[in-house]
């Protein structure tokens, strides 16, 4: 039970506040501006306890989400539901900032009285939401549709509403992961693993029953079994471990259950079908290879060597390799054969730019690193090279064996169906040490 | 100073920073910003081309402003110390700011640092030097002071040096002075700097600042400034406004100066000669006349200057305090501002007034404010305004006013805040005690104190009351009366339950006639609160009823049935399981006259310094000044003998339960302090293991063996058979010792002609003297038990012990028992705590052979190390640890202590687990100890 919510801008002001339980005061927002957002330490601690009030927050770019409850409510669902609520202002009005949030003041207080009733979450689906709360003028709604609205969010299937109809049944698949990763200067992997997500954005006609496949080493291994003949056949296809998976609503999770099978009539329009982590077996697109020397006392040299590690016909993008550099830098040389490389004083580090790479080639970068003599001998604590980047497959090899679509009233069947599947993989956190 | 603003000194790369840096919209934006410039700068240093000084300047400003803003710097020193060198004024000065700021003390460029000083104090522009001394006194570290010690007094007395720089140098070295008195040699140039308050310009302030540290450090050689600061006071006070026309402050003619020129006189006593003293006093009465002149304008600052001049001279007339006509107007001047709307004045007037109060002059005078002070503590909104006030009344009380005040104070207890009240209680509590004319006053109002502010009453408080009452036999059957009427409150607090406990314990009979507070109403009221109350109480409560059993006989069986309730028998309190048991016991047991005895009434008390005082002491040091007698602590000794007493007689009947025995205490909070109750405790845990084995002795045996157990031990039954049972208790010290021997008649017949005496055998003669401090009665009744006590002194070393001849008649058949006394040479032997080393060395130096006994033997115990310390401890030797390399070995030494002689005695005892054998060794500097303490160990391992 969220006993609150309050969005504030980062100079602590209050832009919304909603209070939804009596138990929670007027001035807890005051306590959370004073306590966490001008705390004098920073605070990393996403929950922090008042005065016996826990404030959960999170912060997107500059406007502090933060709800607020007395009881001993689960946080992770509290942060869950922090998230669906950006998701939604997102879908409503685009990026979260004080200006946006300034100018569709009504909005919120309406989607705030939607999504949470005395202090439990309600529906936070978009594209429900979007059913009976408009950026438009209010217009009157007929009779129907009333009925509809309160049948769809009252029913069995509260994510779509009947009747939709399309003339080209089309449906998108994204599958999104990012990698994660810590390396040691010598190139041993100290800590990796990939957040995935599969989105799908359908426009399918009818009430469709879909079903979902995947290289999901459970379910080749569960159909081995039944049929010994195919396991050699299917032996030289990789299966992917997938350490944990949550699903949209839609997903029927008894038959996940029994028979590992994703099975659902999907949502209309975009929605993300299930989120993933794996952690075993993941080729990692990129090699960072570090070459740090002191030279002088006043120079040092950094030399860094990126390989790419894919099929060479894939091409990665918006590679960037961020070299951060000591606190007492006074002058950078740099020398680079592929992209841009430049020293950026403000953040304290060689920044190098590619716009594309292929798989399996090589490129360098070396940097000479000027140093000012300091009063005091503080050592440098070397913080690890980063990098980012896109490229167009899963790195945790996870590949949709099959979406099949069954709509039995209506006359269109698998085949008809147009179907989309892209693969994207980026980088989250992946730094090696040097 | 030069101002900054001209064109090329202007800064704008700075300007645009700092607007830059405000201008951010987010933390990380301006750390960004930050990030930039610092790289920027860097690169600027470290720029093979020289910077020229307007820019060093510029970015060293800026890493001051980063610094500022909260960032570390850790580079740009250098370049600020070039800026020292330079010539303009403005990069010197952000030079030496950046050093005062961001330079530590311990950094390498110290010494280039103490180097540009030095050439800048010894420059011929007074800004430089300005400069210089500003540094040194913002840094003001140790090397600071011993670098330049020297250097600052010089400038402070030179001839040509102008009065800015004079000020600067008298600041810089009263910092230097602050951090490192012993670097200056102040005697050498003591008069100059005296005579720096006969200087013109009024940069004196500084200069009397300096001077009044001085004269803390070294008196005696700053003696000379009194007359001068008379005479510049003097001129200041007599001055209208209009004469020192630079200094006068809002109408106020130089008020700093003033009011330094007025502390620093505190520092000595009053001047000798009477021209000093006849002007000094001229002054003092002109300030106080000021004060009466109407004021010359209504702005705050003009009344506030004036005021702070006046408070101060009052400050100097309680020090000099032999002026009566100048303390009685000061306290008039006071009593004023106590009505004035100032909250700030009221403070310092109340303040001022209680020093005031105890100046003999002056007393009288403070006393005619009471109604007002009373007053103010009434209404005033302030609490520490209050707090004063009721500081003063404190101070203004004596005989002719004390019930008055008492009863205002404790009125005002009601509703006082709660973080004065504890010392307002203690305040009420000594002022009662002290002017208290009349006990029944005293008791009535520590009562009507306990029964306000309960919670705030300490200890000391209650413990003062029930000793007063205990040595005024006058007060006692009040005291018995009023804490009875007070207990009958629906509810009362504990301390109340306390004092009356135990008023009602040692004088309840006083008030028993009454058909009200009968025995039995006596006991149902105080049984009515116990169970309300924290163990501490409850253990007192059960002590009055014991009491209360031999007081009132007729309520003993109500009494038992309490004190057996399972509630009390079964408490998971030990202390009051203990007590319960023991008391019922005791109560069932003896005799009345034995009960009378051991629970006679307290005797009363040695006057001695209140303990209260001594709290309130504690709590504000300065504050007090009245002195009483009595303590309470006293009083938990004399309850802690009498309480061990009883148990004394007590474990002669019956083992206790409780194997962890506690303390006697009548509060189980007082840590115990005497040693005796100690002593006595060992006693007890003996009774638990020794009367099994001693069983039956026959009756003209003598009871050799009997000895051996109390070679370790001071306690136990020494003999008993089917007529007799004998306990003795013995304590030692050094040379002394006391055997309190206790004959319990075990038949249901007289015992007649009972004697009992000590014989010394030839080998004792001459060794042991030997006095009986009470001999015991010559009948003993059928199964009552009689007390002996004997004293003894050991002059020489003596082996074996005395014989204790008994002789009585059973029924009319004489008897005779010789029984060996637990008095052994060993008892007289004190433990001697010793490290490795000492050890060792004084074991070799008892190398000769006579010196030593050594014996190898079979053990007749199971070999344990932990067993056998016990047992050396027992001996009366210190087990050492630590000293012998082999751990399993037991090192031990000890002294003899005889009149005549200290005999040392070091042991060594290696056991052999296989063979089951030990080897002991003694050494003593007088071999027969060695070889009797050899024999006498040897049958115990």
């Amino acid at each position: 039970m969220i006993g609150g919510l309050f969005l504030y801008n980062h100079k602590g002001e209050v832009l919304i506040s909603r209070i939804y339980r009596d138990d929670i005061g007027r001035n807890a927002c005051d306590a959370f501006r004073v306590n966490v957002i001008h705390a004098r330490q920073h605070v990393r601690s996403p929950v922090t306890n008042i005065a016996r009030t826990s404030f959960f927050h999170t912060k997107r770019g500059n406007i502090w989400l933060c709800a607020v409850t007395k009881q001993n409510v689960n946080a992770v669902m509290v942060f869950e539901f922090l998230m669906k609520m950006i998701d939604v202002m997102q879908s409503y009005f685009g990026k979260i900032n004080e200006e946006n949030i300034k100018n569709n003041f009504v909005l919120i207080y309406e989607l705030l009285d939607e999504v949470l009733d005395f202090g439990y979450p309600q529906k936070t689906d978009t594209g429900i939401l979007k059913t009976f709360i408009t950026q438009q003028g209010i217009k009157t709604q007929t009779k129907e549709e009333t009925t509809q609205i309160t049948s769809q969010v009252t029913g069995q299937i509260g994510w779509r509403r009947e009747g939709i109809k399309y003339r080209r049944n089309e449906l998108f698949l994204d599958v999104l992961e990012s990698v994660n990763l810590l390396m040691s200067p010598q190139g041993q992997v100290l800590s990796a693993h990939v957040a995935g997500r599969v989105v799908m954005k359908s426009f399918l006609s009818g009430m469709p029953e879909c079903k979902f496949g995947m290289n999901d080493k459970l379910v080749l291994d569960k159909g081995n079994k039944t049929n010994d003949e195919l396991s050699k056949n299917s032996g030289g296809k990789p299966s992917i471990a997938i350490d944990d998976c949550t699903f949209h609503q839609c997903v029927k999770l008894s038959k996940f259950e029994s028979e590992r099978s994703i099975s659902f009539i999907p949502a209309d329009g975009e929605f993300e079908l299930m989120r993933y982590r794996t952690t075993k077996d993941i080729s990692l697109p990129f090699r960072v290879i570090p070459l740090v020397r002191d030279i002088a006392r006043s120079k040092m040299e950094v030399k860094v060597v990126l390989k790419s590690n894919f099929k060479p016909t894939l091409l990665a993008q918006k590679i960037e390799i961020r070299i951060p550099t000591p606190l007492n830098t006074s002058g950078v040389q740099v020398l680079c054969m592929k992209g841009k490389a430049k020293y950026k004083a403000s953040e304290n580090a060689i920044v190098w730019k590619m716009k594309r790479m292929a798989g399996m080639k090589e490129s360098q970068i070396s940097a000479e690193i000027e140093l000012l003599p300091t009063a005091e001998k503080k050592k440098w604590s070397r913080p690890p090279i980063s990098m980012n980047f896109e490229v167009p497959f899963a790195p945790s090899g996870l590949k949709v064996r099959y979406l099949k679509v069954f709509e039995p009233k209506l006359n269109y069947n698998d085949h008809d169906v147009i179907k989309w599947v892209r693969y994207i993989g980026k980088s989250g956190l992946y730094e090696t040490r040097c | 100073m030069p101002t900054v603003s001209s064109r090329g000194d202007a800064m704008r790369g700075l300007a645009v920073f700092i607007s830059d840096i405000r201008n951010c919209k987010s933390k990380e934006a301006e750390s960004k910003r930050i990030n930039k410039e610092l790289a920027n700068i860097r690169s600027k240093f470290k720029g093979d081309k020289t910077l020229d000084g307007y820019s060093k300047k510029k970015y060293v400003c800026k890493l001051l402003f980063i610094f500022l803003l909260g960032h570390d710097i850790d580079f740009g020193h250098m370049e600020a110390v070039n800026l020292l060198s330079s010539n303009k004024y403005t990069e010197k000065q952000i030079g030496y700011l950046f050093i005062s700021v961001l330079v530590s003390s311990n950094s390498d460029l110290m010494k280039l640092i103490i180097q540009n000083i030095k050439n800048d104090i010894s420059s011929p522009k007074p800004v430089h030097v300005n400069l210089a001394l500003h540094c040194i006194a913002n840094i003001g570290s140790v090397e600071m002071s011993e670098a330049f010690g020297q250097e600052v007094p010089k400038l402070l007395v030179s001839a040509h040096a102008s009065a800015s720089v004079k000020q600067s140098a008298a600041l810089c070295l009263l910092r230097l002075i602050r951090t490192l008195p012993e670097a200056m040699t102040y005697a050498e140039w003591a008069s100059r700097v005296i005579h720096l308050l006969n200087d013109q310009h009024m940069w004196l302030t500084a200069a009397t600042s300096l001077i009044h540290t001085l004269s803390q450090l070294s008196p005696g050689d700053y003696k000379g400034c009194v007359s001068l600061a008379v005479s510049r006071l003097s001129r200041i006070v007599t001055s209208t406004y209009t004469d020192l026309q630079d200094y006068t402050y809002y109408f106020v003619p130089a008020p700093w100066l003033s009011v330094k020129l007025l502390r620093l006189l505190q520092c000595y006593p009053v001047p000798e000669e009477p021209a000093v003293r006849g002007r000094l006093v001229e002054c003092l009465e002109t300030i106080l006349n000021k004060c009466q002149e109407p004021p010359k304008s209504k702005k705050v600052q003009h009344s506030n200057s004036k005021n702070a001049v006046l408070f101060e001279a009052i400050n100097l007339i309680i020090h000099i305090d032999s002026e009566p006509n100048l303390l009685v107007r000061a306290c008039n001047q006071l009593g004023q501002f106590l009505q004035h709307r100032e909250t700030n004045l009221r403070y310092l007037a109340l303040e001022s007034m209680c020093l005031l109060a105890g100046s003999e002059f002056s007393a009288d005078a403070v006393k005619k404010h009471r109604e007002t002070v009373i007053n103010a503590l009434k209404t005033e909104r302030d609490v520490s305004v209050r707090q004063r006030a009721v500081d003063l009344l404190y101070a203004m009380c004596d005989k002719t006013n004390s019930e008055e005040i008492v009863a205002e104070m404790l009125a005002y207890l009601k509703k006082a805040d709660y973080a004065i009240r504890e010392e307002m209680v203690l305040k009420v509590a000594i002022l009662s005690e002290k002017y208290a004319s009349d006990y029944t006053w005293y008791v009535d109002t520590i009562l009507k104190l306990i029964r306000v502010a309960g919670d705030y009453v300490s200890e000391e408080v209650w413990h003062r009351v029930i000793q007063i009452v205990i040595n005024r036999d006058d007060a006692q059957g009040y005291a018995a009366k009023t804490v009875f009427e007070n207990l009958q409150a629906p509810a009362c607090h504990e301390n109340m339950v306390k004092v009356g406990g135990y008023i009602l314990g040692e004088f309840g009979n006083l008030i028993a006639g009454d058909e009200r507070s009968s025995p039995l109403v006596q006991f149902n009221l105080l049984h009515s609160k116990f169970h309300l109350c924290t163990p501490s109480t409850r253990a007192l409560l059960l002590s009055t009823y014991i009491k209360f059993i031999n007081l009132f006989p007729e309520i003993k069986p109500t009494i038992q049935n309490v004190l057996q309730n399972n509630n009390q028998l079964r408490n998971a309190d030990v202390e009051l399981q203990q007590r319960a048991l023991e008391y019922s016991q005791l109560s069932s047991i003896t005799s009345q006259d034995v009960l009378a005895t051991v629970l006679e009434e307290m005797p009363p008390f040695p006057e001695r310094e209140s303990s209260i005082l001594a709290k309130l002491k504690k709590k504000k040091p300065a504050s007090v000044q009245v002195s009483l007698v009595g303590s309470p602590s006293l009083l938990l000794v004399s309850l802690t003998v009498q309480m061990s007493l009883i148990r004394a007689y007590f474990s002669l009947f019956y083992q206790p339960t409780s194997i962890g025995y506690h303390l006697a205490l009548f509060s189980p909070t007082y840590p115990l302090m005497h040693k005796t109750p100690v002593l006595l405790m060992d006693a007890f845990d003996d009774v638990l293991t020794l009367p099994a084995d001693l069983g039956e002795s026959p009756s003209t045996e003598s009871t050799e063996h009997a000895n051996r157990p109390f070679m370790f031990k001071n306690s136990g039954v020494l003999f008993e058979n089917a007529l007799i049972q004998v306990g003795v208790k013995c304590e030692f010290k050094e040379q002394y010792g006391r055997v309190g021997l206790f004959f319990g008649n075990k038949t249901g017949n007289q015992l007649q002609n009972f004697a009992a005496a000590v014989s010394l055998g030839p080998e004792h003669q001459g060794k042991i003297n030997v006095a009986t401090q009470k001999e015991p009665p010559s009948q003993i009744d059928g199964g009552a038990q009689v007390q002996h006590f004997i004293n003894l002194e050991c002059i020489s070393m003596f082996s074996g012990s005395p014989n204790l001849q008994l002789r009585y008649q059973h029924s009319s058949a004489p008897q005779q028992v010789t029984l060996k006394l637990p008095v052994i040479i060993n008892k007289f032997m004190e433990g001697v705590d010793m490290n490795s080393g000492d050890f060792f060395s004084r074991w070799k130096q008892l190398g000769q052979p006579t010196q030593e006994t050594q014996k190898i033997f079979q053990a007749r115990h199971p070999i344990d190390t932990e067993a056998a310390r016990t047992k050396l401890t027992g001996f009366g030797m210190c087990a050492l640890t630590n000293v012998d390399p082999n751990p399993e070995n037991l090192v031990g030494s000890g002294i003899i202590k005889t009149k005549t002689s200290q005999i040392g005695c070091l042991l060594r005892l290696e056991p052999n687990k296989q063979a089951k054998m030990y080897r002991l060794t003694v050494r003593s500097s007088v071999g027969e100890a060695a070889a009797l303490i050899c024999s006498m160990l040897e049958e115990h391992f």
